[in-house]
């Protein structure tokens, strides 16, 4: 590895400053009463409390998985914060005005401007720091047009009904480990319903902020899109840098009916620790798509560039005939990350159609498995998958892993599964050095390429951020 | 009216106190002298380690679509001699093995029904208390992977084995048949054939292995009592070495078969093993292949051609350490009425394993609406300089083919069987003896026939 090469590599995580601010943290620990607190705190409707206690009680019975192919000192949930919020000097904020300027400057560093005049033009943002949202940008222009976009704790009060009838449809608080955890002390997070036959004038998006050393967040994202709606919505994430492990543990569900389509993106950029390992977020997410209208469409796309721990599985089940599952994937992992992370397509309905395109990118001793589900059950006559996951080792410490699942229960169901894993090419990089294109370039245009078929599927400006990112990240890992 | 209060034993309980029931029948059956005191060294580890093990469940990973509780609750004795005449060996007998021939019945060796009087002088093969195989201590037993539960109950209960002693640099045209038979009675039996293979330097053999039911039809249709075989095979090659292994596995369809085949491959040596599956209630091969050394070449075939409620589960996995190994694998299963086909191949590729090319692909054929399959082709590697691919495809006959051939005037039955013989022909052709490639189309064609 040549010098520059490694001063790259090295490239410091600029998004790890601290924000030194005033918060409402309850103790650490987990318990009945830290579940009656979280819910007495946000003033929540007597029906959330049973569910967040069904939840809790579904938790306790449950062990933590471990087929992952990752590993990680055992984490001790007692000493982690389930609850952190910046004061806020009003209860009830009337306009973004209200908000604490330092929260907004924080934004601002992050290169998410919540006030009026700097706002990307396009972009609705719900900004989470710890545990609360700070404030949703957008929001008169998009009730116009009927289009609910808030934090999920306001949707709880002005909603109850939307929210009681889909939270937890998805993805039942029992579901596995982390989600009945997130259901037991989730905070906040976003809450979009689309009603019927509109189109979202503009992207949805959710930025997480994770600022406490101690904290875990736990944050709970619920979209509906009725009958003929279309949404497009993004998440990003950062995080300071400490020492210490901070548990992400999310849960996010989505829900299509008849004709909708819904397209999430997500730029995962938590801290990944240091080259040692030291620090960096337990991102553990259950993400899911529920499919239940005919012809309806979920389509994940994600950059996964950040954490320690990547366990994430957005999954698509695909109910509606002729409904669409799609999954495009780009995980990156360097120094010492670890990332488990796939989908599973659940086909149920008709004709049911999913793609899953996965590459992966491991440098470093870092260690990146695909694992995915493609399940055809015995109804879904005509279903059809066609999966790839490629994998690119940088370095020869790095592991790539693949561990695909295919069960199919129909014989009218085809499945198609290609992987291939491979390193840059020297005859590519002799070819492209001899057309005068320095290494370092040549290497980060290959990426690219070999990234193209999931970059292609983000809304353009993040496209380039991601692009931007990920060469940031890997610059002088080859070499 | 008496109450009795009966306390149903929990499924793991089961499943510790078959394991031990299976260990205390073949524990009586040790002592013969002639085993080398290394081999009675894994025998009692491998007794150490059943202690602490049981049958698996589908919670194991290794076992998630293979479901053996139906094996519990079947009461198996352990297989005695039994008298076999010529006729029984009909369906097993190739003209082209008739004279290097191993015949093994309920695990025992059949000295009558076996001749191994073509092969030239200096190899040996026999029966292990037969033979004088002065390094055997080396290589009994003392493949990797032992330590899994149905290997080590074969280990610890080894009695006899097949050997195929190579010298160096000693080429055998002949193919050399083993043959397993079991001679099921009225009461459900079990046994452990075992047979270890040794290849050495510069050495290269043509191996056939098959397991049948004694007077089974070929076609293994015909309904016999219930049995268990649980089968291991060593086989190592010195440097240089080729094998090819073709394994016939047609046991009687309400049997089941659970077997290991692991594989040791030194330096620039070759093994291609073709497995073809066709018998057998329920059926796992664990085919391990243990890269000793660079530059070895793998070929892995497998087709699984099943129906009614059979399983068939083929688990493969091939172990990289050492440079410039090649591994080709194709791995194809056909699947009609409730049949469920499983695979799970696994090629890991070590840190010094660099400049490897692999490639897997698993192909299915799922010809009914009830048959279904698992499949898990899966890469593990940490060698940044390696070509490695894997492919898997699930589908049913295509509309147009169907029709293609119909349109040349085949009928629909005809045109089905053709292009499953296709399908099948592409592992079948790679048979070391042609007639044996037909008698397994014959076999599968009527195993499809609806």
């Amino acid at each position: 590895m040549s010098t520059t090469a490694k001063n790259l590599v090295n490239q410091p995580y600029k998004y790890g400053f601290v924000t030194q601010i005033e918060s409402d943290t309850i103790p650490p620990g987990l318990s009945e009463d830290v579940v009656r607190l979280i819910w007495a705190k946000k003033n929540e409707p007597e029906f959330m409390l049973d569910f967040r206690l069904k939840a809790y009680r579904k938790w306790q019975a449950m062990t933590e998985p471990n087929w992952a192919a990752v590993k990680y000192p055992p984490i001790d949930y007692q000493k982690i914060i389930c609850y952190s919020a910046p004061k806020q000097k009003k209860a009830k904020l009337n306009s973004l005005e209200e908000v604490d300027p330092t929260l907004l400057e924080t934004f601002e560093k992050l290169g998410i401007p919540l006030s009026e005049q700097k706002r990307l033009s396009n972009v609705a943002v719900d900004a989470v720091f710890d545990s609360v949202s700070i404030a949703t940008t957008f929001r008169e222009k998009l009730a116009k047009e009927g289009v609910i976009f808030c934090s999920i704790s306001e949707a709880v009060h002005e909603y109850p009904e939307l929210v009681q009838k889909y939270l937890g449809s998805v993805v039942p608080t029992g579901d596995n480990f982390y989600a009945a955890l997130n259901s037991a002390v989730f905070s906040d997070g976003s809450f979009v319903y689309i009603p019927k036959g509109v189109h979202c004038p503009m992207e949805l998006s959710t930025y997480f902020r994770i600022n406490n050393g101690e904290s875990g967040q736990f944050e709970r994202t619920l979209i509906i899109a009725e009958e003929g709606s279309y949404v497009s919505y993004l998440e990003g994430c950062t995080a300071p840098m400490f020492d210490t492990n901070q548990l992400h543990a999310a849960v996010v569900e989505l829900v299509a009916l008849d004709n909708a389509e819904i397209k999430y993106s997500t730029v995962q950029n938590w801290y990944a620790g240091d080259e040692k390992g030291k620090g960096g977020i337990y991102n553990f997410v259950t993400k899911r798509g529920l499919c239940q209208g005919v012809n309806s469409k979920i389509s994940w796309t994600q950059v996964e560039t950040g954490s320690a721990i990547t366990w994430k599985y957005p999954s698509c089940v695909l109910i509606g005939d002729n409904s669409v599952g799609e999954f495009y994937s780009v995980a990156l992992t360097n120094n010492a990350q670890q990332a488990d992370t796939g989908t599973k397509m659940i086909h149920i309905g008709k004709n049911t159609r999913s793609t899953i395109i996965s590459k992966g990118i491991s440098a470093g001793r870092s260690e990146n498995s695909y694992r995915g589900l493609v399940k055809i059950g015995p109804n879904a006559e005509g279903a059809r998958n066609y999966s790839q996951c490629d994998s690119m080792l940088i370095g020869d410490n790095a592991r790539a892993n693949t561990f695909p699942y295919i069960q199919v229960q129909n014989p009218n169901g085809k499945v198609e599964h290609e992987a291939s894993t491979s390193k840059i090419g020297e005859d590519q990089l002799f070819y492209l050095a001899q057309r005068g294109i320095s290494a370092e370039d040549a290497v980060s245009m290959m990426i690219s390429g070999f990234c193209k078929d999931v970059f292609s599927q983000l809304p353009m400006e993040f496209a380039v951020e991601a692009d931007r990112l990920l060469s940031l990240k890997l610059e002088g890992s080859v070499g | 009216m008496v109450s009795e209060t009966f306390i149903k034993p929990s499924a793991a309980d089961k499943r510790v106190a078959k394991l031990q029931e299976l260990l205390a029948q073949v524990s009586g059956s040790r002592g013969d002298s002639r085993i080398a005191p290394t081999v009675a060294e894994s025998q009692s580890r491998a007794r150490a380690i059943l202690s602490e093990l049981a049958i698996p469940s589908t919670k194991d990973e290794e076992w998630r679509f293979t479901d053996l509780s139906s094996l519990l609750d079947i009461n198996f004795q352990l297989a005695g001699p039994a008298a076999v005449d010529v006729f029984a060996l009909a369906d097993s007998e190739l003209d082209e093995t008739a004279n290097s021939r191993l015949v093994f019945v309920n695990g025992i060796y059949v000295p009558e029904l076996s001749s191994v009087a073509g092969l030239p002088a200096g190899v040996q093969v026999g029966n292990l208390s037969a033979g004088n195989f002065p390094e055997i201590a080396s290589y009994l037993a003392q493949q990797q992977g032992g330590q899994e539960v149905f290997t080590a109950l074969n280990t610890a209960g080894l009695a006899d084995a097949a050997v195929v002693w190579v010298p160096a640099n000693t080429i055998i045209e002949t193919p050399i048949h083993l043959v397993f038979l079991t001679a099921a009675g009225a009461t459900p039996v079990w046994s452990q054939p075992r047979a270890l293979v040794v290849a050495q330097r510069g050495s290269a053999c043509t191996i056939i292995e098959e397991y049948a039911a004694a007077r089974g039809t070929w076609c293994a249709q015909e309904a016999s009592n219930c049995y268990l075989t649980n089968a291991v095979t060593e086989i190592w090659l010195a440097e240089n070495a080729q094998v090819k292994h073709d394994r016939i596995q047609r046991e009687a369809t309400n049997a089941f078969h659970i077997s290991k085949t692991a594989v040791s491959q030194a330096k620039d040596s070759r093994y291609t093993c073709t497995a073809v599956t066709s018998g057998a209630k329920l059926s796992r091969h664990n085919l391990e292949i243990f890269q000793a050394g660079e530059g070895t070449e793998t070929v892995l075939n497998g087709l699984a051609g099943i129906s009614n409620s059979q399983v068939a589960d083929a688990h493969t996995a091939v172990i990289l350490n050492h440079p410039h190994g090649i591994v080709r694998q194709l791995h194809k299963c056909i699947a009609d009425g409730n049949a469920h086909a499983v695979f799970n191949g696994k090629i890991f590729v070590a840190k010094a394993a660099q400049l490897t090319d692999a490639s897997q692909l698993n192909r299915n054929l799922l010809l009914s609406r009830k048959a279904k399959v698992d499949t898990k082709p899966q890469l593990e590697i940490i060698a940044d300089n390696v070509k490695c691919s894997h492919g898997a495809t699930v589908s049913q006959l295509e509309p147009q083919e169907m029709f293609y051939l119909q349109s040349r005037g085949l009928d629909p039955a005809t045109s089905r069987n053709l292009l499953i013989d296709g399908f099948a022909g592409e592992i079948l052709a790679q048979l070391s003896i042609p007639a044996l490639g037909a008698k397994l189309s014959r076999c599968i064609a009527c195993r499809t026939d609806n």
